[in-house]
C-alpha cells in the first residue's frame, strides 16, 4: 500500500517537502518511522535518541489529526493515509 | 474570516470588516517581525491542518466569548523586520469580552496551530521553537 509522508520546518528540510512511500499491509505508523530512519540517516538522528525512543519534539498528524507520538505509534495505516511530520509549532 | 496569505493586509480593512451596529469594542492584536539580530524570518506552514485548527479555534472562542465578529489572518513566506505576521479582529458587544477573545484566539493559535517561524541570522539558521 501507498502511504504520503507530508514534512514541515526542520523536518521538511530532511526528508523534502512530500515523498509515497510504499508499506507492507498492516504496517503502523511507527514502521513508517522506521523506514523514514532507514532512508535518512539525518532523520534517524533528528528523529530518534540514541536508544531508539523518538524524541520528544517529534509531532505527528496522520489524516490532518494529531497522533500521540508515544501511545499511537502502534496504530495501522491504510492505503492513501497521509502521515505529517514536524517540530513543535512556533506561529504568531 | 481566516486566512493564511503570503501577501500583506490592511488592519484597518480588517477593522472597517468588524464594526457593526451590535458591537461596542473591537480589539485587535497585532504580531510583527522583531529585531532580535536577524536578517530575515521564513514562516511556514502546513495550511490544511492550520485552517482547520484555526476554525475550531474561532468556533471555541465566538461561542465562550460570545464574539460578534472574528477575523483571523497570519503570513507565511519571508518576511523582514517590521514586518506583519498575523492580525486577529474581534469584535464584541462589551470591551471585556472583546479583550478575553483577542487573548484566547493568539494563545490557542500559537500552541495549536501547524505553523513555523524560521530565524534567518548571519551566523546561521533557527527554527524557533525546535530546540
Amino acid at each position: 500500500m501507498k502511504v504520503k509522508v507530508r514534512a514541515f520546518a526542520s523536518f521538511r528540510e530532511i526528508l523534502g517537502r512530500e515523498r509515497e512511500m510504499e508499506m507492507k499491509d498492516g504496517s503502523t505508523v511507527a514502521d513508517l518511522l522506521g523506514d523514514l530512519a532507514m532512508a535518512s540517516q539525518r532523520f534517524r538522528e533528528a528523529a530518534f535518541d540514541d536508544s531508539g525512543q523518538l524524541r520528544d519534539y517529534v509531532l505527528l498528524m496522520k489524516n490532518r489529526k494529531r497522533i500521540d507520538s508515544q501511545q499511537d505509534l502502534k496504530s495501522e495505516l491504510c492505503e492513501g493515509d497521509e502521515v505529517a511530520v514536524f517540530p513543535p509549532v512556533a506561529g504568531g | 474570516m481566516i486566512d493564511i496569505t503570503k501577501d500583506d493586509f490592511s488592519l484597518d480593512d480588517l477593522i472597517k470588516r468588524a464594526k457593526s451596529d451590535d458591537a461596542g469594542a473591537i480589539v485587535t492584536f497585532l504580531g510583527t517581525v522583531r529585531d532580535d539580530g536577524i536578517k530575515k524570518m521564513e514562516l511556514e506552514a502546513f495550511r490544511e491542518a492550520a485552517m482547520q485548527e484555526l476554525e475550531q479555534i474561532e468556533e471555541e472562542a465566538v461561542s465562550r466569548f460570545h464574539l460578534k465578529s472574528l477575523d483571523i489572518v497570519h503570513r507565511v513566506g519571508p518576511l523582514s523586520v517590521g514586518d506583519n505576521i498575523v492580525a486577529i479582529v474581534c469584535s464584541a458587544a462589551h470591551r471585556d469580552e472583546a479583550f478575553q477573545g483577542c487573548r484566547y484566539v493568539i494563545e490557542e493559535l500559537k500552541s495549536r496551530a501547524p505553523i513555523w517561524k524560521k530565524e534567518i541570522r548571519e551566523k546561521g539558521d533557527r527554527w524557533v521553537g525546535s530546540e
